[in-house]
């Protein structure tokens, strides 16, 4: 066994340019993550039970049935209905449509430590529901969900290389690309693996930081 | 739908149903064990061997399932280690989850109150029988819920497999979709083998989680 | 080990001292305790009383000086050597079954009932089958009058309940000595009373006994000696009517007695 660094070297600058394509899907799967998952849990805690009834299925769902299936299902079926979206936007809305419902596990978790007594000074105030949760409630729950949401950026890292199945040329695609050249298999995806590590290192030093930050605040 | 698919694809669906069973009864339970002995380990062992293990978890932990299969699959022959799909996804499905059970059961260990460890020592057990009939019994009722919760999480990760064509659940699906043109129906039946899994699971938590709570029940 | 003389000292406690990193909890303690002797510690919070306590049994491995229980030094080969070896944990424990020891905090495993507590040692320590461990559980169940509770788990035991299970289950190792730290302060009020009653039974029987204690009543009433710490030392040791009497002869130990008084206990 001989492990060359030399095929490493020479085709880092493809992984690297492939690992943009990593954090894009995983970055705006979290976007997509943290809207929806704000509306998801907005409906989950609602009075109205036909609206709660139906966020707890979402929740079921997108937890229950693999990412990957539910990445094939995108990516098949969304043509199929007549929806031509490019393979990349689909994989980023399977990915947040997903995360979402994890999200909205998080932040109601998140909300039920919230005293209620916010909400009650809130209504004797006469601050509208939306303001409450635009301006108090969500900035908060986010802040205390905090690490559990930097976790599940991670998680997105590391689960955006299922994209690659459908043909999305992200870092795990690129890599597999790669070791058909040169048939050097060990070396390219233990780089790949290095690559990942290291965004997910970056991630959550900056989820510390971002944590220090809001605690002072 | 089409019922006659059914008949021709369920035997194949079956069979992918079992080698998704096979694969995650053995490879959570490999990675249950391969994790108690971490925790271990890192419990009782010397400072070089904790650091080690902390990188361990810690790198496993931040890279894909799919690129340690990769590493595995297609890594293996060039240091020797030439697996079948199966073997090969059964390994790394253990060395993937191992570092999530070790940090389950490291949480475990330190639930359990110092003070009966002291009491143990105190009338002379020793220690590897405290770790046997006080510190595992004890500490098997704060992590009974997250390892159910894992099992579950591993069921779906089973179907990263197909990648590496083992002929799991995903893959028999794939198959009859690509041969008959269909996407409901096997996709339902898909789904309906995972939430059986998901069911299954919680239910035999539920049971386990009974079972190692039984002495704090008020009489 | 070896049985010495009765009138010897069954505990010889000599230059005892104890750091945490650079914090001296323990200064040169010199302390005897004779056979069937009941001898209680007292002294503000922090003094070092716990900490005492647990260096008897190794429970924390003491810096300097000696400790002996009936000849053997606890815990170390040897207290010549520097630095020092502590023994082999298969000698410690064998140590240790002479030591009984009694928890503030009860310490009873949860997940084993009150009789299966008891049994637990006698079976894998002294290799009782499990007949005989049974038995001689039950008879130190009944010594502290809970014959009725063997099936309880501790969940469903009172504080005074478990702490007397406790007990039971140190006496049944049959040690030559017993330790307690504060046995009562985690008790309601009214749950105190039978806990130390069945302390007091077991002085009566002869049973050697440390107790760190904040129930002067009980200090004054049963205990041959007292002895007071302060900040790491030893500071006063002496009968109970010397200690307790209208006025000791140390200005640091009127001072904390003073509270008791004011409060009517002693
Ligand atoms: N494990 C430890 N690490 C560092 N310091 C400790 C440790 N255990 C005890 N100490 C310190 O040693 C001193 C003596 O503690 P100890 O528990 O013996 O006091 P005590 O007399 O039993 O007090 P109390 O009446 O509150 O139980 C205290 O100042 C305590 O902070
Ligand atoms: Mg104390």
């Amino acid at each position: 066994m001989n492990f060359s660094f030399d095929v490493i070297w020479h085709n880092l600058p493809y992984m690297l340019a492939a690992a943009r394509w990593t954090l894009l899907i995983s970055l705006g799967g979290m976007a997509i993550s943290l809207v929806w998952g704000v509306f998801v849990c907005a409906a989950r805690i609602s009075s109205g039970a036909v609206l709660s009834r139906l966020a707890a299925l979402y929740i079921s769902f997108f937890r229950g049935v693999p990412l990957l299936v539910q990445l094939l299902l995108f990516y098949y079926m969304l043509p199929y209905v007549g929806l031509d979206l490019p393979a990349i936007a689909a994989a980023i809305l399977a990915v947040g449509l997903c995360s979402a419902a994890y999200s909205a596990e998080i932040l109601r978790g998140a909300l039920q430590t919230i005293p209620r007594g916010q909400t009650e000074a809130a209504d004797a105030l006469g601050i509208p529901t939306f303001s409450l949760w635009r301006r108090i409630l969500i900035p908060q729950a986010i802040r205390i969900g905090l690490p559990s949401l930097v976790n599940e950026l991670i998680l997105l890292v590391k689960v955006s290389s299922l994209a690659s199945v459908v043909g999305i040329g992200e870092l795990t695609r690129i890599s597999q690309n790669i070791t058909g050249e040169t048939y050097r298999p060990l070396e390219i995806y233990v780089a790949a693996a290095v690559i990942y590590f290291l965004i997910n290192l970056v991630i959550s030093l900056l989820g510390r930081l971002a944590e220090k930050r809001l605690q002072v605040a | 739908m089409e019922f006659d698919l059914f008949l021709r694809y369920g035997p194949a669906l079956l069979t992918g149903f079992g080698v998704t069973i096979l694969c995650w009864l053995v490879g959570s339970f490999g990675g249950l064990v391969l994790g108690f002995v971490l925790a271990c380990l890192y419990r009782y062992g010397p400072a070089p061997l904790r650091w080690v293990i902390y990188a361990y978890v810690e790198v496993i932990r931040g890279t894909p399932f799919m690129i340690q299969l990769f590493i595995l699959y297609y890594g293996g022959p060039h240091f020797g280690l030439l697996l079948s799909p199966i073997q090969a996804g059964i390994l790394s499905f253990i060395v993937y989850g191992s570092p999530y059970f070790s940090e389950i059961f490291r949480s475990g260990f330190n639930a359990v109150p110092h003070g009966q460890v002291e009491a143990a020592r105190c009338v002379g057990l020793s220690e590897g029988r405290i770790l046997r009939r006080i510190i595992l019994p004890q500490m098997l009722v704060p992590i009974t819920a997250p390892l159910t919760n894992f099992f579950i999480i591993l069921t779906k990760e089973t179907a990263i497999l197909s990648v590496v064509t083992v002929p799991e659940l995903l893959y028999e699906t794939q198959t009859m979709a690509a041969e008959t043109f269909t996407f409901v129906e096997p996709f339902l039946v898909l789904s309906l083998f995972y939430w059986l899994m998901v069911i299954g699971t919680s239910w035999v938590g539920a049971k386990a989680e009974a079972r190692v709570t039984r002495h704090l029940r008020k009489a | 080990m070896d049985e010495t003389p009765k009138d010897q000292p069954i505990i010889r406690i000599s230059g005892l001292c104890k750091y945490f990193d650079d914090f001296e909890a323990l200064r040169d303690i010199t302390l005897d305790v004779n056979r069937s002797e009941v001898l209680c510690l007292i002294g503000p919070s922090g003094s070092g009383k716990s900490t005492l306590l647990r260096c008897l049994n190794f429970l924390e491995a003491y810096d300097g000086g000696e400790v002996y229980l009936e000849g053997d030094l606890i815990g170390w080969r040897s207290a010549r050597e520097a630095p020092r070896r502590p023994l082999s944990s298969e000698k410690l424990r064998r140590q240790r079954q002479h030591i009984g020891m009694v928890f503030q905090q009860f310490n009873l495993w949860p997940h084993m009932t009150a009789l299966e507590n008891v049994a637990e040692a006698l079976m894998h320590v002294k290799g009782l089958s499990k007949s005989e461990a049974t038995t001689k559980a039950r008879a130190a169940l009944a010594k502290v009058n809970l014959s009725d509770k063997e099936k309880n788990y501790p969940a469903n035991l009172s504080g005074g309940q478990q702490q007397r299970v406790a007990i039971a289950r140190a006496i049944a190792m049959e040690p030559s000595v017993m330790l307690f730290d504060e046995p009562t302060s985690a008790l309601d009020p009214e749950l105190v009373g039978e806990v130390l009653s069945v302390m007091k039974e077991m002085a009566n029987e002869g049973m050697t006994m440390v107790v760190v204690t904040h129930e002067m009543g009980f200090a004054a009433h049963v205990a041959d000696r007292v002895a007071f710490l302060e900040e790491g030392r030893l500071v006063a040791c002496s009968p109970p009517s010397e200690i307790f009497g209208r006025e000791p002869d140390d200005p640091r130990v009127r001072a904390f007695l003073k509270t008791y008084r004011e409060r009517n206990v002693v």
